[in-house]
């Protein structure tokens, strides 16, 4: 083994917490039950490590199967650093019967042309996710394995997520995710979260929405657990009514948990007793910032506890409909986005 | 679009205490069998239409079915003024939806938007119940390839006699069906030839829902 598989190992170790250790050899199933007896997990990291190089220059791994044990433990515990949304846009006819091995072949394909010189190890989950690890390098390194981009995508939908991309690798990422799956464009989902099974369930829609029924609805029998009849809430109807708003917006049950919603308003300032400020030229430009360890939860609370006006506000319920949160708030239109609305897909 | 629902009509003054009174009760009953049928409508998986935002809006629901059991309902919020258009669903992003909607007119002919997403949507729930079963009952079968669509399904079965494994791929590329269009088998890595046995077993596939042809073909000895 090499020096950076070295190196690579010995950072992966200290990455994972140790009680995740046992976890992920155990996924990553390449060492025999003689091996994983040999091993203690409970000496310190450093005499692990060494314990493991040993293991692995006996069995002639290299680098690529320390990058595996690294894409396992990624897979299993993706909610680490920020994840950003994007979506594929103008699929070709053919976009719908692209399948696995092809996407495999013309991405691989793709990525070392357009990056050469380039590491590309895709690996698919057992629920449909195609994971995605890509090493980069330049006309003067090998590819840095130790910051690695992560890629995930679901074929047949327009939406892929992604880790650790800097700037410069976007444009290289983007082109061959086009090409690979068969269409024109991509382009910024505006949702991005530290979970990515939050982001991917809000843009697929793989939670409990809530439309308007005319039979029973399940909410109102849920609260339906009163179970003194001596006691009766005040006001329960327009509680109700406000639950039932509140969940029409946001999704009932458990909801993906984003921590964060941004508006960043360029808008002319309104406030009559502020002259200086209304007449001033150019539009006011200012950052808003909702944050919390689930905010759609919040927000859910806030218009069912009746904090926030019900009907909810288009400006906070645009962040299930529309799977975004980050929105740019132009004087055109009263809606949280300066385009027209569309048929959502 | 249809309107399903008759306003109560108060009966006209002027006339007697009695006659109104029954012609009352006749408009209440014909309402309630009118909200019975709608019920009965929604309990077989018809679609429920209910109007929203005082007649601005529209929503409907598209119940999914396979073989007898309910699945998943899909909803679909329409904003009625001044074109129909989508506002708000919860169906998923691999359902063809905007081609659909551009493909037909909302405006004239609703019905037909409907059912053809439906049939998608239901086609889409068979495949994926087939998928499911298949995972459930055939634990000697598996799985090594499918997609979120359900439209493509690669599996290795193990035929007895020469102690093989076969990949067999079923290809479901009309979205709009629950059975395959297109089967074949690969042996150590080349594609199996035409010989009768594997006819009759792929003749098999593309006519019978996979979870049930595996059972056929473990019966009939085909497979372990």
């Amino acid at each position: 083994m090499d020096d950076s598989a070295r190196r690579l190992l010995q950072r992966l170790i200290r990455r994972i917490p140790a009680q995740m250790l046992k976890t992920t050899l155990e996924k990553w199933g390449r060492l025999t039950a003689a091996q994983k007896q040999s091993m203690d997990f409970t000496e310190p990291k450093w005499a692990f490590t060494e314990r493991l190089l040993d293991i692995c220059e006996d069995n002639g791994w290299t680098g690529k199967h320390i990058t595996e044990l690294e894409m396992t433990y990624v897979i299993e515990n993706p909610n680490q650093g920020m994840w950003y949304a994007f979506q594929l846009m103008d699929p070709e006819d053919d976009a719908r019967s692209v399948e696995l091995t092809h996407f495999k072949e013309q991405f691989k394909s793709h990525l070392s042309e357009l990056a050469r010189p380039v590491s590309v190890k895709i690996k698919k989950h057992a629920d449909d996710a195609i994971w995605i690890r890509i090493a980069w390098g330049d006309s003067f390194s090998r590819p840095n394995h130790l910051k690695p981009t992560y890629v995930v995508h679901h074929l047949q939908t327009p939406y892929v997520f992604v880790t650790s991309l800097t700037s410069k690798q976007k444009p290289f990422l983007s082109q061959a995710l086009v090409l690979s799956t068969r269409h024109q464009a991509i382009k910024d989902a505006s949702l991005s979260g530290r979970k990515l099974g939050a982001i991917r369930d809000l843009l697929m829609r793989q939670y409990q929405q809530v439309f308007p029924t005319s039979y029973p609805s399940p909410l109102a029998e849920r609260n339906g657990t009163v179970s003194n009849p001596q006691i009766e809430k005040e006001q329960a109807k327009s509680a109700e009514n406000r639950l039932q708003m509140a969940c029409e917006a946001f999704g009932d049950g458990m909801l993906p948990q984003l921590q964060s919603s941004v508006y960043k308003l360029e808008t002319k300032f309104k406030d009559h007793t502020n002259k200086t400020m209304t007449e001033r030229e150019e539009p006011f430009r200012c950052v808003v910032k909702f944050a919390s360890t689930n905010l759609l939860e919040s927000l859910r609370h806030c218009a069912s506890s009746g904090i926030a006006s019900t009907p909810v506000t288009p400006l906070l319920s645009s962040i299930p409909l529309k799977g975004r949160n980050y929105f740019v708030i132009k004087d055109n239109g009263p809606g949280p986005s300066s385009q027209t609305r569309q048929t959502q897909n | 679009m249809d309107k399903r629902r008759e306003d109560e009509e108060e009966g006209e003054e002027g006339m007697d205490e009695d006659s109104e009174d029954s012609e009352l009760l006749r408009l209440m009953a014909r309402h309630t069998q009118l909200n019975d049928l709608l019920y009965a409508h929604h309990i077989i998986g018809g679609y429920d239409a209910i109007e929203t935002r005082q007649g601005q809006g529209l929503c409907l629901s598209l119940p999914t079915a396979y073989d007898g059991v309910f699945l998943e309902t899909y909803n679909l919020e329409i904003d009625v003024k001044p074109t129909p258009r989508i506002v708000r669903h919860n169906i998923p992003p691999f359902i063809p939806l905007s081609d659909l909607v551009e493909q037909s007119d909302m405006q004239t002919d609703l019905r037909t938007f409907l059912d053809t997403l439906s049939q998608h949507l239901n086609a889409f729930s068979g495949r994926k119940q087939q998928l499911k079963l298949l995972k459930e009952l055939h634990k000697s079968v598996e799985v090594m390839e499918s997609n979120a669509l359900c439209s493509i399904l690669v599996m290795m079965v193990t035929v007895p006699k020469e102690k093989t494994d076969v990949l067999c791929t079923l290809d479901y590329s009309d979205h709009t069906r629950c059975l395959p269009t297109r089967v074949h088998f690969e042996c150590n890595g080349k594609l199996l030839a035409d010989s009768p046995d594997w006819d009759k077993i792929r003749s098999l596939l593309l006519e019978t829902p996979v979870h049930k042809a595996l059972s056929d073909m473990r019966t009939m000895g085909n497979i372990v």
